[in-house]
């Protein structure tokens, strides 16, 4: 009897995986190079910041979060753009490498709440 | 200041690792004057708390920026009710008032229990200490809120979309429904320990239980309803971890409260019961450690969190520890009655645990689905919204049929003929709801049209309920109806109350198939004068204005707003600019349609030097039936928590019944 519904719920897994796959991997700018396909990048805004999020896109820069290496990602963004977003912040954004630019899906920029998260320690740049 | 603040967290500290340790010494050697001195350390640990907490309080309110947290969460201009809240806005004062409420309840607990079941409580009380003694080692050593530092002239501010009423309310009522599930824990952990497995436990936590739940529920839909007005991007929930957090306990403790009920009747579910809380519990740790840590971004952040490794660690404990105890007691836990026929209230009853705990296990892949495949493969891999949103489909729309079916379906075995006489007509009364919709194009959403149909499905049940009761108070000699009504209610509280509560989720269902199915979306740059059509709405951008606020500058574009022919009068929305923390954020305009529970939702997302600004625009219909579920999901929980002193009287004679295992 239980044993029976726990194989039905697994069975429900299993249709899930086999139809909608895994999700996207998520990557740090400096691990984009040469990857093909959409992936989810986090990373930290580098300025400047400029162009129109709802007229020909966002452009900034990102690099890793902790930055032990220099290597930023120039980003093409465009849709809505969270409250917190500005140079420094750490962001979330799905999307795929064209020739060297990181080309988001619209809308899709994520901003990690700092408050809700724990507090930066000293010495980070965030 | 801050001396005294250490100081008490070091008693309090002191106090909890002596009542966890003369605690478990009393408990197994039997000695009853010791176990007391335990108990009264408890107590005592909860006054040393207190201290430590009026301490931070008084620095919050003085500005006393020689604290570091204080330094780091508020500002001079920050208004008084948000400079409270900064208590718990960061690590160190969630941290103490996690410790806080913990030894409160554990105090409460164990007094308002020791004079009927001594024998249990005396193995509760090690088992708080131990807890507690963590949490202290925590405010202690790793992450003092007294760390203090050269006063600074400002603190740093709070962030803006903090500085909120509903953060005066959302965090402390979530963290009250964390806490609030270490009570059965401890019980039934004391139970396990003690070999005292008749219902005892069950029937002293039933309400803290509850409480916790109730807790957990309410806190989680305020901060959806915080979201939603306030952090402006026109969605309510986006299975954001942190939000999954408090969702994952809650979903395991629904499954409690239900399972309950089957070993209350018959004797069943034991080990199960046992299992739930502990699955509760531990997921109230980790939704602790999930809001704390950071980890959830990368397995990298975790070394930058001072916490997180000692969480893990005290979960991994409390699981291990847990499980060996139900292992080493499976025996006893072994029911004598088993499952008879599929078709029974039991059987309905474990598909429903079944599928919560399904639900809630999903989650919580997802959740550690990036950890573990960073961990794994080298690489995280994020699952999105369409992951959840399937599995919330997939258990979420049978869960919604069976609290229909469950609470009506006959015990032991339910014949043919018994279910079409109880489910004649809600399946009717459903059937015909689906072809109507059907009809009126709700067929553009299937997910959303199966919701509605069950929907009414269980409503229809509900109401067949309280009118079959009512009826039958009437012939029983109620002089009046509503009379009739009152004392159903009121003499069988947990039952009409947990109506009430289906009642509430059935709302929340509908709206949430409403406002996210059939919901409609438009965009466009406007200048002064223009306009923009979404649904039968007309949105007239008018004039841009600035003022400023206490501690933000505010600035607000007005559009008239027409329907139809109908003028519904002006909307405002805009952006704030907060001056210390440097920060913008949304400020949606929000219309609701009070008979339809639609809301209009514009956000104004880019405003240009110019005076242009981009609107977006959304028409939710039926979004505010999740807000009303909130308030039905109050009422149902104030209803089954409402003290009830025959209850209590039956209980407790039911339990001296059973008796007090003659040994020591």
């Amino acid at each position: 009897m239980i044993a029976l519904s726990v194989a039905a719920v697994l069975a429900v897994f299993l249709l899930y995986t086999s139809i909608a796959g895994g999700g996207n991997p998520s990557l740090a700018p400096s691990e984009l190079d040469g990857r093909s396909g959409t992936v989810q990048l986090a990373g930290v805004v580098v300025g400047p910041i400029a162009g129109d999020a709802h007229a020909g896109g966002l452009r900034f820069e990102l690099r890793d979060i902790g930055g032990a290496k220099a290597t930023a990602v120039p980003v093409r963004y465009s849709g809505s753009v969270p409250d917190l977003f500005k140079a420094g912040r750490h962001i979330v954004i799905d999307g795929e490498l064209r020739q060297g630019t990181f080309v988001a899906q619209p809308g899709s920029m994520i901003t990690k709440c700092p408050s809700k998260y724990a507090p930066k320690r000293r010495g980070d740049s965030a | 200041m801050p001396e005294l603040g250490r100081a008490a967290l070091l008693v309090t500290l002191g106090l909890s690792l002596y009542a966890l340790v003369a605690g478990s010494a009393a408990a197994q050697l039997g000695r009853r004057r010791l176990a007391r001195s335990a108990q009264n350390a408890l107590v005592a640990s909860f006054g040393a708390t207190a201290v430590a907490a009026a301490v931070l309080l008084s620095a919050l309110l003085r500005n006393d920026f020689s604290f570091e947290y204080v330094a780091r969460t508020t500002s001079k201009a920050l208004p008084t009710a948000y400079t409270i809240s900064a208590f718990w806005g960061g690590q160190e004062g969630s941290l103490l008032l996690w410790l806080l409420v913990l030894t409160g309840f554990g105090a409460a607990a164990v007094t308002l229990n020791r004079s009927w079941a001594r024998d249990l409580i005396v193995w509760v009380v090690p088992v708080f200490a131990a807890i507690s003694t963590f949490f202290a080692f925590l405010v202690v050593a790793v992450a003092s809120p007294f760390a203090t530092q050269p006063a600074p002239l400002d603190g740093a501010g709070m962030t803006p979309s903090l500085q909120n009423p509903y953060m005066l309310v959302h965090p402390p009522l979530l963290y009250l429904g964390y806490v609030g599930l270490s009570v059965p824990f401890a019980f039934a952990i004391g139970a396990l320990l003690s070999g005292r497995l008749d219902e005892r436990w069950l029937v002293a936590t039933r309400r803290w239980t509850l409480f916790a739940w109730a807790a957990l529920g309410i806190g989680q839909l305020l901060g959806s309803h915080w979201a939603y007005v306030e952090v402006g991007w026109g969605g309510y929930y986006a299975w954001d971890p942190v939000e999954n957090a408090a969702l994952m306990p809650w979903l395991a403790a629904t499954a409690f409260l239900h399972s309950v009920m089957i070993q209350e009747k018959r004797g069943m579910l034991k080990v199960w019961n046992v299992l739930l809380v502990i699955i509760a519990f531990s997921l109230s740790l980790f939704g602790t450690f999930l809001t704390r840590s950071g980890v959830v971004n990368s397995i990298h952040s975790f070394t930058q969190s001072s916490i997180g490794p000692w969480f893990l660690a005290f979960i991994a404990l409390v699981v291990i520890v847990s499980l060996a105890l139900v292992f080493w007691r499976v025996r006893q836990l072994r029911s004598p009655t088993k499952l008879e026929s599929p078709v029974s209230r039991e059987a309905a009853f474990l598909y429903n645990n079944l599928l919560l705990l399904a639900l809630c296990l999903a989650i919580l892949w997802g959740v550690v689905y990036p950890m573990l495949s960073e961990a794994v493969r080298g690489e995280a891999v994020v699952l999105g919204r369409s992951y959840y949103d399937f599995f919330l489909r997939a258990f979420g729309l049978p869960l919604l049929l069976l609290m229909g079916i469950g609470p009506l379906i006959a015990w032991r075995r339910a014949s043919l003929r018994s279910l079409a006489t109880t489910f004649r007509w809600p399946t009717l009364v459903a059937v015909l709801a689906g072809v109507v919709l059907l009809l009126l194009g709700a067929g553009s959403s299937i997910p959303g049209l199966v919701a509605y149909t069950f929907s009414t499905f269980v409503l229809a049940t509900i109401v067949l309920e309280f009118a079959r009761g009512t009826r039958a108070r009437k012939a029983l000699g109620a002089t009046s109806w509503p009379g009739a009504f009152t004392s159903l209610v009121s003499r069988n509280r947990r039952r009409y109350g947990g109506y009430v509560v289906h009642a509430a989720i059935v709302l929340l269902a509908i709206g949430i198939a409403g406002s996210s199915a059939f919901d409609s979306v438009a965009e466009a740059k406007l200048t002064k004068g223009d306009s923009m059509r979404i649904g039968d709405y007309t949105l007239v951008y008018r004039s841009l204005s600035e003022r400023s606020g206490p501690n933000a500058t505010e600035i607000r574009a007005t559009l008239d707003v027409r329907r139809g022919n109908r003028d519904l009068g002006t909307l405002k929305a805009g952006k704030n600019a907060y001056t210390i923390e440097q920060q913008v954020s949304n400020e949606v305009g929000i219309r609701s349609d009070r008979l339809t529970g639609e809301d209009l939702f514009v956000i104004a997302e880019q405003i240009d030097p110019d005076g242009s600004v981009y609107f977006r625009v959304f028409v939710k219909p039926l979004v505010n039936l999740i807000w009303l579920a909130g308030l039905v999901f109050l009422l149902g929980s104030v209803i089954t928590l409402w003290p009830d002193r025959r209850e209590q009287r039956r209980l407790v004679a039911r339990a001296s019944e059973v008796g007090i295992p003659a040994t020591h």
